[in-house]
């Protein structure tokens, strides 16, 4: 070292004298001649550049010189490089021109050692070691750095760069072989000093400083030394062969290391015990946990692999590096979405044959694995990925691009293909589930995700999210086809609500939980539908007047008209079903049990009532309660002109013949209709009552204001009992045995 | 999605007006038998340019090349969309419901839901390629060097042996892997035993046991030619498109790096006596040839600039087998020469990659997509034959 930096400061007066010796030492002789060699005819200005470098050169190195520390190291760090540079080097301290012949067959002698150097080098072979101790690598990283320093400022100040090869270079890569055989063959670990890690990285970031600079030298100075002869394009090259090799170690080491850092951190003992119970019970696990659990990467092991990281990419090995990364992210991704999220690869084709009981099972699964990969993964990955690789920012990109793409892909996948299963009404809601489950993940995505990886992570996203849409909107109209397809010609008996009636109410009862995103689904389709209507059938409309209502609803929102639609459908056909039914009166009940089960279930759910609006209940209410006075006049008309006093008296003379019919009359049909209606079903209670209380005002007054009138005219005892029957407490009991499903005996 | 209207064009608009006048006039049939020689005739044409660029011109694009590939995967798209407007577009459709379609028909719908999982396999296999690239690209940066030196020759071996090891041993690969190593070439790793795991470490799988070569031969199943009567009518379309997507899976499943491929076969029927299929059957044989040659040595795929990577990659292992420095010039020189070839590779491989991977999701996308309408139309049909049940 020491001998380095005086054969350099000797080198100040050679250069003045432009001698040309093959010395390494004196290189920077050859520079500043080979320039003026290529500038033969501009012979000022090769002085020119001549001098301030040889003022430039020896400045540093004055320095170093004068640093206290370094002469009694400089003595035994001098040994190993041989007996025969120690002596000299000592005396070139006041080296004169005078000495420099001999000087140059020193140095020519060096130049072969170092030759030889070189070659060993190549062996790998570290033959130095147990004849003489080696010089501590500190002092020898402060010349590199010193020579580094130089070499930018001349860089840095357009000067040329001289060509030298320092003696301290070879010592140098000497140290970095050692130690980087010592952590090859185990006797050091990685990790287990931080000193000696880090000592490590030092000496990889000067290894690879060097061989830019030589590599650079070579390239910019590749035609002068052509010209200048074979000997020194040897030198550079077997110097840059050297350094390759080092290199070349130290990264294979590094990029070992980096990917068992790598491998370790995602393995930790935690997450798989925790992982499978959170697979087990996907919504009790708090969330706090896997954040803590995800990506797994201790502080000091995601320090340690950006260092590593680092210098790797400064020395040029980024591709191996961001290979190793992105390999191992995979597999780690892969391997979690398995075993921690239990999610499950299935390929479309197996997901068409499934039984949707089996497939139901997946759905919680795939929407956990989104919520975990939008909420914990991505980010995790994402803050990994910076940390590690920090201003990279092309790495960062490409890494997060090539690791996220095929997870969003092949999760995207899933969803296609349960969109391609067979419409059936009870997938709607998972089908809303999972369209839900992407419609929220998008804008989190757009907040992890670099903008030129979301552009098409957005697209297929979306396109995943619109084809559940479409399915989710053609299995909701499908209600229409069920409800058109019910073409059952047996009436209900009792007139009770009808099971399609159910089916469908609470059917929308459950659809309208989801309303907002119905909504949002049948305006996106309705959107589709408008710009490609070459292949979709529109909704077929059936009269003009409801086209145009349909068309006013559509405006504002294609749900509710379809929601209209079904419920339209739905009268119409339970108006045909009513139609089955002998009796008028019976139909009337029929209409009513149904028309109160729908108004009754709309009322009960907000969301539907919302969107049907109170007009339409409104609407409703009126349509039952003309049923009810329909029914009324269909049943009681007839009875309860038996109760009228018309025509009964004739000039104020109650005829008696007649009013014997009319109590016969209405006994026999109030029996009737007892006997018939007392079968007949009206399960809403209220609905029951409501229509006994109305049918005893209507009855019970008439018929006690009849009796009082006219009972007096019958004679007491057997006639009185055989034409008035009933007392009126008896017709209102009787009233109350109505609708009651059951064949009363009470006679 | 807009995408799968836009290459319709007007040829399709024409057709289905024209159709539609026909029907209407409830004239003969021939404008339809037009129609579909129409067809016939234009998936001929396409193959035959693709076939021709192969053998005559050797400035074209060679067979199962990126380029090639990708002209292929536009042609895929063409015929896809005259094939809907030929038997979808403007038809009533209670003729879709007929026989022999009512049975062809849920067969071909069952057939593009199979290719879609194929779609999935080839892009996760050129994600391998990519991979397959980036190790590449390794050896070019190394040796790209000067001076070169054993370090940069180390480096480039070193990604050279990986590089190597999953070209070859790609296709023992199977999706067990609980031991898998992932790493490519390893210092420590004796290069032999964990190979097949590596190429798998390169890309995505597939849902477990899932097969290319399974998925290739459940398309093919049931797929014959229509005769007599139905051989002029609406089934003849059925069977061409069948069959020109089963070959383009085929050559992709061929082509590029898919999970199980064994047994891919390299035969299936192809109708020798009609004219639209002979160039299909000059493509088959040509590249059976090739999938014949490669299938013993175990190989990653039959894409072409693949196949020369691993030419150049043997070569250029064994240079820096032999490498000692300082290197002559004359080794150096072919060694350059290498290098440059491998890095045109490099580049054509970035350039055509990620766009021939969008193009299989536009691929994936379209046949969803007409998977739906062609449920549509026989939802209607099954409507109209079938009112009440």
């Amino acid at each position: 070292m020491e001998n380095n930096v005086n054969e350099n400061s000797s080198s100040v007066p050679q250069k003045e004298e432009n001698i040309n010796t093959g010395d390494t030492t004196q290189l920077p002789v050859l520079e500043s001649e080979d320039k003026s060699d290529a500038k033969s005819d501009a012979k000022p200005d090769a002085e020119s550049d001549a001098k301030p470098e040889a003022e430039s050169d020896a400045k540093p190195e004055a320095e170093s010189d004068t640093k206290p520390d370094a002469k009694p190291e400089a003595e035994s760090d001098a040994k190993p490089e041989g007996e025969a540079d120690g002596k000299p080097d000592g005396e070139t301290e006041k080296a004169t021109d005078s000495e420099r012949d001999t000087e140059k067959e020193e140095s020519k002698e060096e130049e072969e050692k170092e030759k030889e150097k070189n070659e060993e080098e190549k062996e790998e072979t570290v033959e130095a070691e147990p004849e003489s101790p080696i010089p501590s690598l500190e002092k020898v990283l402060d010349e590199i750095d010193q020579f580094l320093v130089t070499l930018q400022q001349k860089v840095d100040a357009k000067e040329s760069t001289p060509l030298e090869i320092p003696n301290f270079i070879p010592v140098f890569l000497h140290l970095v072989e050692q130690k980087i055989v010592k952590y090859d063959t185990g006797e050091t670990k990685w990790g287990e000093t931080i000193e000696d890690d880090s000592s490590l990285l030092g000496c990889a970031n000067r290894v690879s400083r060097l061989m830019n600079h030589f590599i650079e030298y070579s390239r910019s100075h590749a035609v002068e030394e052509q010209e200048e002869g074979e000997e020194k394009v040897v030198r550079i090259d077997f110097m840059v062969n050297g350094i390759s090799v080092i290199q070349q170690r130290v990264m294979s080491f590094l990029e070992d290391e980096f990917r068992t850092l790598m491998e370790e951190s995602r393995n930790p003992n935690k997450s798989d015990s925790k992982g499978k119970q959170q697979a087990d019970s996907l919504e009790s696990e708090p969330f706090e946990e896997s954040i803590l659990e995800f990506p797994g990467f201790a502080e000091e092991a995601i320090a340690n692999l950006n260092k590593i990281a680092k210098e790797m990419v400064a020395s040029g090995y980024e591709n191996e590096c961001s290979q190793v990364y992105a390999l191992s992210r995979r597999h780690a991704l892969e391997d979690g979405m398995n075993k921690i999220l239990g999610y499950e690869k299935l390929s479309i084709d197996e997901i068409q044959r499934m039984q949707w009981e089996t497939l139901e099972r997946e759905i919680p699964t795939w929407i956990n694995t989104w919520k975990e990969c939008t909420s914990v993964w991505f980010p995790g990955e994402r803050k990994l990925v910076e940390m590690v690789f920090g201003n990279e920012a092309d790495i960062v990109v490409g890494l997060m691009g090539n690791i996220s793409r095929s997870i969003v892909i092949q999760l995207l996948n899933f969803g296609e293909s349960i969109a391609m299963t067979k419409r059936a009404g009870e997938k709607l809601f998972k089908l809303l589930d999972m369209y839900e489950t992407l419609r929220d993940a998008i804008p989190i995505m757009e907040t992890l995700f670099p903008d030129d990886i979301m552009g098409e992570i957005k697209t297929e996203t979306t396109s995943a999210k619109c084809r559940l849409g479409e399915a989710a909107v053609l299995i909701f109209c499908d209600l229409e086809n069920s409800i058109k397809s019910e073409t059952g010609r047996t009436p209900v008996a009792g007139g009770a609500v009808h099971p399609l009636t159910r089916y469908i109410m609470n059917y929308l009862r459950l659809a309208c939980e989801y309303k907002d995103t119905l909504e949002e689904v049948f305006k996106e389709h309705s959107k589709i539908e408008r710009a490609d209507s070459t292949s979709r059938p529109r909704y077929e409309t059936d009269d003009s007047k409801s086209k145009s209502e349909n068309r006013h609803r559509e405006d504002e929102s294609p749900f509710a008209a379809q929601l209209m639609r079904v419920m339209e459908l739905l009268d119409s056909n339970l108006e045909g079903k009513a139609k089955l039914y002998k009796e008028v009166a019976l139909s009337c009940i029929f209409m009513m049990n149904n028309g109160r089960y729908i108004v009754q279930k709309i009322k009960g759910s907000a969301e539907i009532y919302e969107v049907m609006g109170e007009t339409w209940c409104r609407k409703r209410s009126t349509e039952l309660r003309t049923y009810h006075k329909n029914y009324q006049v269909e049943t009681w008309s007839k009875i309860l002109s038996c109760l009228s006093p018309k025509g009964l008296s004739d000039h104020g003379k109650v005829q008696k013949p007649v009013l014997k019919e009319r109590f016969k009359g209405f006994n026999a049909g109030f029996e009737e209709i007892h006997k018939t209606q007392s079968m007949w079903v009206v399960s809403d209670e209220q609905l029951q009552s409501e229509l006994r209380v109305s049918i005893s005002a209507l009855v019970i007054p008439a018929y006690r204001s009849f009796l009082g009138r006219f009972s007096q005219y019958l004679d007491p005892g057997r006639q009185t009992e055989k034409y008035v029957k009933y007392q009126p407490e008896d017709i209102e009991a009787y009233i109350d045995d109505l609708f009651d499903g059951n064949a009363h005996a009470r006679r | 999605m807009p995408a799968t209207t836009e290459n319709q064009g007007s040829f399709l608009g024409r057709i289905s007006i024209r159709r539609n006048q026909v029907m209407s006039m409830d004239g003969t049939h021939d404008q339809e038998m037009e129609d579909l020689e129409l067809f016939q005739k234009h998936v001929g044409d396409r193959f035959s340019e693709l076939l021709s660029t192969t053998t005559e011109d050797s400035s074209g694009d060679a067979l199962l090349s990126i380029s090639w590939l990708r002209r292929l995967l536009d042609e895929l798209l063409c015929i896809e969309a005259e094939f809907k407007a030929v038997v979808l577009m403007g038809r009533d459709p209670s003729q879709i419901a007929k026989p022999p379609l009512d049975k062809l028909l849920p067969e071909f719908l069952d057939r593009f839901v199979k290719s879609l999982d194929l779609c999935n396999a080839v892009a996760l296999g050129l994600d391998a390629v990519k991979n397959l690239q980036r190790l590449a690209e390794i050896v070019v940066e190394a040796l790209e060097v000067t001076p070169l030196g054993d370090g940069q020759v180390r480096r480039a071996k070193k990604a050279l042996s990986a590089l190597i090891a999953a070209m070859l041993h790609e296709d023992n690969a199977n999706a067990k892997g609980t031991e898998r190593n992932r790493s490519f070439g390893r210092r420590t790793n004796n290069s032999g035993s964990n190979s097949k795991d590596r190429v798998r470490a390169l890309s995505w799988t597939m849902a477990r046991n899932w097969s290319a070569s399974k998925q290739i031969h459940a398309m093919m199943s049931n797929l014959t030619a229509p005769r007599g009567a139905e051989s002029s009518g609406l089934a003849q379309p059925v069977y061409i498109m069948s069959t020109v997507l089963m070959f383009v899976m085929w050559a992709f499943v061929a082509a590029v790096p898919c999970q199980e491929r064994n047994g891919l076969g390299t035969h299936f029927p192809l109708p020798r006596q009609l004219n639209w299929a002979q160039p299909l059957i000059g493509l088959q044989e040509k590249i059976a040839e090739e999938w014949k040659k490669k299938e013993k040595k175990g190989n990653v795929g039959l894409l072409e600039e693949m196949q020369r990577m691993e030419k150049l990659a043997q070569s250029l292992v064994e240079f820096a087998d032999s490498f000692q420095f300082p290197p002559e010039t004359e080794r150096l020189d072919e060694m350059k020469r290498n290098v440059e070839d491998l890095a045109e590779i490099c580049k054509k491989m970035d350039q055509g990659l990620e766009p021939m991977q969008q193009q299989i999701r536009e691929v994936f996308h379209r046949i969803v997509r007409s998977r739906a309408e062609f449920l549509v139309v026989l939802d209607q049909a099954g409507k109209l034959s079938a009112p009440a049940v």
